[in-house]
Order: C-alpha cells, then sequence, then structure tokens
C-alpha cells in the first residue's frame, strides 16, 4: 500500500489526536507481522506478549519482500536486541539510578560503579548497542557497550540527584562540541549529491559560493566521534578536504603519510603474479 | 493532491534536507526547475504542516525552515522528514468527515451507516454542505479497505467498529514493549516509514495513558541515514510493478544534472525543454546502499540491456504492459548472476583484490578494531593469511571502483597488494591528499 494514503493526512492526524483515538491501519500491521518474524522479536517481548501479538495480527498479511529488495555495503548485524534493553530503558523513563559493573577481559566481574543512565544508543555503524551514562563513581559522561556490562541493577536516586546529574550531561556534551569545515573540491562538484549523502548523517551546515561555485559543509560533532569523520574523509579521498579543524587536518596529513610510506616500503608485489 | 505536486515536494525536502540553507531562494528554485512563486507556495505549505505536527512553540514557528531539520543529535529519534507522507492534502471537509467518523467509533462503540450519517451531520454549522449516505458509504469503504475499521458481527445492517486490538488487548507495560519494538525495528531495518507512522501513533498513546510521565524516548541511533526516508515514497509502487512483472515509466534526473525536477506545465506557452529523459524499463531488484544511504533501482531493457537507476531521480512513475513470467525469470536471474559479485551495484568484470591490513599496535589485550571491522563491513571476502602484525583479506568483486572509498577509508592500516592498477591509484590518492594538507 502506499504510504501517502489521505489517513494519514496530517489534518486527520491531529483531529485524532484532539479526540484520543489510536489508528492503525493494515498497512502499518503488515509491517508490524513482517518485523515479527526477525529473530529479535523474541527479546523485545515475553513469551506471553508476543503471542498475543502474533494472535493479533493473524488476520493480517505480512509485508512481502521476496528477495526483492537488498542490502549492499551493509555491516553485518550483530545485535538488534539486547537483554539488558529492556531494564535499562525503564531505569531511564523513571530517572533511576544504576549500580553497574563490568566484566573484565579475565571472566571476572570489574568494580562497581553507580550512576545516571541517560540513552540507549545503537551504532549503525558497529551494529550494537551502547549505554549513554553519567559516572557517579568516575564524575564523567561515558558510553559503554552492553555487551561489556556484566551485571546491573537499579538504585534511587533522588529528584534533586537526577536533576543535578542531568545538568551535568547537558553541559558535558555542550563541552564536547567540535567544529570543523570540510571543502569540496570544485572539480567534484558533479559528485556533490553523493558527497552530501555520505555526511546526512551528521549535523551540518552547507554553504554554497556561487563566485567560486564552491561548497562547504560545516559539521558539528562531539569530540569523541572524531575518529569517525576521519574515516569518511578518507572515505570519500581526494574529493574533499577539511580546511577548518587542526586536529582534523594533522590526523590526515598523518594518514596519508604514514599510508605512503606503507606503499613504498614494500615494493609492488603484483608484478610476478600479473606476468 | 496531485501525484506530480508530491515528486516535487520530495525533491524539495532533500535538497533542503541535504543542502541545509546552502541556497538562496532564487538559486534553490533555478536548481530544482521550478519558479521562485513556486519555492515559496511549496515552503509555505510545508511549514504549515509541520507546525502542526510537531507541535512547536509558536516562537519556533517562525525559524528558518531548515533550522527544524538540523537534527539535534542527541535530543530525540524523532524523524522529521516523516511529515512528508502526512502532508497529503485532503479537502477540508473530507478530513473533518473522516476524523468525526473516527472518533464517533471510539470508546468502543459499533456503529451503523445510517448513525455515522447521523453524527456527521449534527455537528455541522448550516453553511457546511450535509453529506450524504452516498458519501458516508464510500468513506467507510475507504477507512475498511486501508484497514482502520473492520465491520463487526452480525446482519445487516453492517455495523462498524475501529480496528484498534493492538492498543485495547495491550496493558500498558506490553505497549510499552511495542513502542520499543517498533521504534528499533523502524530505525534499524528497512522498509521503515510504515514502521514510522506506526510508532507515531503509538506513541501519543502511551502519552495519552500516563499524562504525568511523557514517554521519554529512551533511543538514539547513530550515523544514521535519515533521508534514506524520502525515497521509500517510491517503493509500494516499485514493488508492486516488480511483483506484477510490469514495466515502468518514469521521468528520469541524474544525480549529476544540475536540476533535479522540471514543472509539468499544462499551458503550453510556458512549457520548456526537460532535462529530465523519459525512460522505459522493466524493474527487478531494488538495493539499498548502507554506504551512503541511498537507493537504486535495477533494470532491464530490451535495447539497453541492465540499467540502474538512482530512485532519487525518479519522477512521474506509472506502471506500463506487463512481461511474459519466462522472461521476467531469465532476466531476473541473470541479473542476479551479474550483482552476485558487485560490492555494490557494479556489474562490471570480476578481479580479485587482495589487501593486507594491519593490526593495531597496542597490548594484545585490547580489541582488534581493524580486524572486527574487517569481518562485519567486508562482505564475502575472507581472511586469507594471519600474522601476528597483519592479514591479509581477499576477495572477488566487480571492478574496484565501489570497494575503493571502503579500504581507503581505513587509512594507513591497509595497504592494496592487488590488483596493481588499485594499488597505483591509492598510491596516487594518498599522494594527492597529501598535497592538501602540506606545507602545515
Amino acid at each position: 500500500m502506499n504510504p501517502f494514503e489521505k489517513i494519514f493526512n496530517y489534518r486527520v492526524t491531529s483531529r485524532m489526536e484532539d479526540t484520543g483515538v489510536f489508528l492503525s491501519t493494515s498497512h502499518e500491521r503488515s509491517w508490524l507481522k513482517l518485523m515479527l518474524g526477525h529473530p529479535s522479536a523474541a527479546a523485545a517481548f515475553s513469551g506471553v506478549t508476543l503471542e498475543k501479538l502474533q494472535t493479533l495480527l493473524a488476520q493480517e498479511a505480512p509485508l512481502n519482500l521476496a528477495g526483492d529488495l537488498i542490502h549492499k555495503g551493509s555491516t553485518q548485524e550483530v545485535q538488534v536486541y539486547h537483554p539488558l534493553v529492556r531494564v535499562l530503558r525503564r531505569s531511564i523513563q523513571n530517572h533511576q539510578g544504576i549500580q553497574v559493573s563490568m566484566g573484565l577481559n579475565n571472566g571476572q566481574p570489574g568494580p562497581e560503579q553507580s550512576g545516571l543512565p541517560y540513552r540507549l544508543e545503537y551504532s549503525m555503524v558497529k551494529r550494537e548497542w551502547y549505554l549513554l551514562w553519567y559516572s557517579w563513581t568516575r564524575r564523567d559522561f561515558m558510553s559503554i557497550r552492553l555487551q561489556k556490562i556484566a551485571a546491573v541493577c537499579e538504585i534511587p536516586a533522588s529528584p534533586e540527584l537526577v536533576r543535578t546529574t542531568q545538568a551535568e550531561i547537558q553541559r558535558i556534551l555542550e563541552s564536547r562540541r567540535q567544529c570543523a569545515v570540510i571543502e569540496i573540491l570544485p572539480g567534484y562538484n558533479k559528485e556533490l549529491s553523493r558527497i552530501l549523502y555520505a555526511f546526512s548523517c551528521f549535523e551540518k551546515e552547507v554553504r554554497y559560493d556561487e563566485e567560486k561555485d564552491s561548497y562547504s559543509i560545516s559539521l558539528t560533532y562531539l569530540g569523541n566521534e572524531g575518529e569517525y569523520v576521519l574515516s569518511k574523509m578518507r572515505f570519500l579521498g581526494k574529493r574533499v578536504k577539511i580546511v577548518e579543524g587542526s586536529w582534523l587536518k594533522k590526523r590526515m596529513r598523518e594518514s596519508a603519510l604514514k599510508a605512503l610510506a606503507l606503499y613504498q616500503a614494500s615494493p609492488d608485489q603484483t608484478q610476478s603474479s600479473q606476468e | 493532491m496531485a501525484k506530480e505536486s508530491f515528486d516535487k515536494e520530495i525533491q524539495f525536502l532533500r535538497m533542503l534536507v541535504l543542502t541545509s540553507g546552502a541556497y538562496s531562494r532564487q538559486q534553490f528554485a533555478e536548481r530544482l526547475g521550478i519558479s521562485v512563486h513556486t519555492f515559496d507556495k511549496t515552503l509555505k505549505k510545508l511549514k504549515e504542516v509541520a507546525n502542526t505536527l510537531l507541535e512547536q512553540p509558536p516562537e519556533a514557528q517562525g525559524q528558518v525552515f531548515t533550522d527544524a531539520f538540523r537534527s539535534n543529535y542527541y535530543e530525540s529519534a524523532d524523524p522529521l522528514l516523516l511529515f512528508l507522507f502526512q502532508a497529503k492534502s485532503l479537502k477540508e471537509t473530507e478530513s473533518l468527515r473522516i476524523s468525526r467518523i473516527l472518533a464517533a467509533l471510539s470508546d468502543n462503540q459499533e456503529l451503523t451507516m445510517k448513525d455515522l450519517l447521523d453524527i456527521c451531520c449534527s455537528g455541522l454549522d448550516l453553511d457546511s454542505a450535509f453529506p450524504d449516505e452516498k458519501t458516508i458509504r464510500s468513506d467507510l469503504k475507504y477507512l475498511e479497505e486501508v484497514g482502520a475499521v473492520v465491520k463487526g458481527a452480525g446482519p445487516r445492517p453492517y455495523r462498524y467498529r475501529l480496528n484498534n486490538d493492538l492498543v485495547r488487548q495491550l496493558s500498558r507495560e506490553e505497549l510499552l514493549d511495542l513502542f520499543d519494538f517498533v521504534d528499533i525495528m523502524a530505525n534499524t531495518q528497512l522498509p521503515s516509514v510504515q514502521g514510522y507512522l506506526l510508532r507515531d501513533s503509538l506513541k501519543k498513546e502511551l502519552v495519552r495513558q500516563d499524562e504525568k510521565k511523557q514517554a521519554i524516548e529512551p533511543f538514539l541511533y547513530k550515523y544514521h541515514y535519515y533521508s534514506r526516508i524520502l525515497d521509500e515514497a517510491h517503493l509500494s509502487v516499485l514493488l508492486s510493478a516488480i511483483r506484477g512483472r510490469r514495466k515502468i515509466q518514469f521521468l528520469y534526473f541524474s544525480p549529476k544534472a544540475s536540476t533535479s525536477y522540471a514543472s509539468q506545465n499544462t499551458n503550453p506557452l510556458f512549457e520548456r525543454e526537460s532535462s529530465g529523459r523519459t525512460e522505459t524499463a522493466l524493474p527487478l531488484k531494488i538495493v539499498y546502499d548502507h554506504q551512503y544511504g541511498r537507493w537504486y533501482l535495477l533494470t532491464h531493457s530490451k535495447h539497453q540491456g541492465i540499467r540502474k537507476y538512482r530512485l532519487e531521480g525518479m519522477m512521474q512513475i506509472e506502471e506500463g504492459e506487463a512481461v511474459s513470467g519466462e522472461l521476467f525469470l531469465a532476466e531476473k536471474s541473470a541479473l542476479e548472476q551479474k550483482i552476485s559479485t558487485s560490492w555494490l551495484i557494479d556489474t562490471g568484470r570480476p578481479v580479485t583484490v587482495r589487501a593486507k591490513f594491519l593490526n593495531p599496535q597496542r597490548s594484545s589485550t585490547t580489541r582488534n578494531f581493524v580486524k572486527e571491522r574487517v569481518l562485519l563491513q567486508g562482505q564475502w571476502g575472507t581472511i586469507t593469511e594471519e600474522a601476528p602484525h597483519f592479514f591479509i583479506y581477499e576477495i572477488t568483486v566487480n571492478g574496484t571502483t565501489e570497494i575503493k572509498p571502503w579500504l581507503r577509508s581505513f587509512g594507513s592500516s591497509c595497504e592494496v597488494l592487488a590488483p596493481r592498477q588499485l594499488r597505483e591509484e591509492l598510491m596516487a590518492e594518498w599522494k594527492e591528499i597529501l598535497d592538501y594538507y602540506e606545507p602545515f
């Protein structure tokens, strides 16, 4: 079914909101039925709920993609759900503190830390879940892989503590903001669309200089995301150039120097196999 | 609203999101191939829809439109572009009627067409035209078709009720689990528009059930190409054409062209050469490219063989004649064969790429993130040789153009050994990149 059905019209939707009607179409339920077929559904619901949903959707035809839609260039799916997602999302919603012990490499649980969970973040690049939280023990805003958590339990937190911690999180996020300006080399203007798509996952602003017919992109990102910005820059290669952001510039130069050293150090071994 | 107008709005929004504020009104209109007047009108309309749906505080409504789209990553995972799918115009009377019918059917009411006709007539002021039986009948038929209402059991006259078992039969806790599931699946799987629409209604339902506790959204999705949902507008049309083995006709604008849209002028005086081309092809497969977040359609046409189109540039898609089952299957399996070794969609000659990846130089207890990434993203390639400091990765792909950016993204952790040409290209590119940052 077409996603432009008039039932989704914004006037209808906003009027429905006023009357408190819950609306769902067979179009959405078919999608849900398709998704319930994903192995992660078992981790998302209790057995009873999953069965209930399957009964409720028994009459719907599942959305059938039958291999007509394929994915390319993707990261293998490591996990879509993690057992801790359900637990931690409730702690976040209820503004509760948590006590976390991390697993160490030798299999022993590490020291316990307490803090306030902030968000659960799914990395589309690594295809796994991370917990963003403020550790009261370390007095810092941190991100840990759910995979690394050996045990977690909820601990009460006073509203006052929650408020001050949240304010601290905002302050840290704000202070970690970095900005870089990236220029598209004018010779590659024909590839503008591709380049902009590659940057569409960032917070950004684009400027166009009509006289020079050149585009520049101002990216805003958090300090610890610099490595990812760099890998995107290397991905796009000579089409783009960092014009502002000295750390990024320095690292790009290092990359190029080291890569060239690598190629020059090892003589071309392809010759014998080619001839 | 006319189909054409949607094509325009999708292009409009895409350009707005991708270039976020790069162009002046005049430039924007020129590149889109519309007049400045149309630009203003489209912007006004989209603003109105956005304001209704996003419930922006009045002071934010005056903001530049593009600001509304600048994702504030750590705030929310609300897909702002979703509103495009809700922007379809509807006559005021029709939207009023439909929402009255649905509101009347809430509270688990079962009502007949006559009851609903009365309800629709009673609330209207005298100036407006009263709906007749035929109109209500066709509204109900439509609502039943899209699955929003169902006929209750029992003889005529039929009684209708809202199809809202999903929320009626689930407890608050179960509903929260459902919201999470829909949120996560819509954000991590394809297709997603239906999921986003469902997520939206579930979110509102949760807020309604528990007014004190705003349903806060605990999830974020990092490095997510959310503009991909604009291309999903074409998905159902294309899937149904593939399913029906039907050819399609459309106007195509290559993403490399300077304009991306041209208005259909009914008045011949204003007609001008559109820069798009009319294409006819048999659609075979839709490909989503995770490297850039873009969609492709792979087709076959009699004279040109396999053709690839970016969904982004397709407009005015219309279904044409069906082809025979044998022909379709033959072309489809030929295509599958051809793309079995495409890194993305390249159908060129297969070559074997060998690359040496250097392990990070740290103590052995830390993660080998280079190897992890190669294993996760390296598709069907395999590691053929391992040593303490490096490993060799080998893959056979169609051409080297599509895999090159990925190999280059590893920087000095990757050295291409073969083919020789790719090795030389990369060396030359690194030299050029080094020039960009020198002297420093």
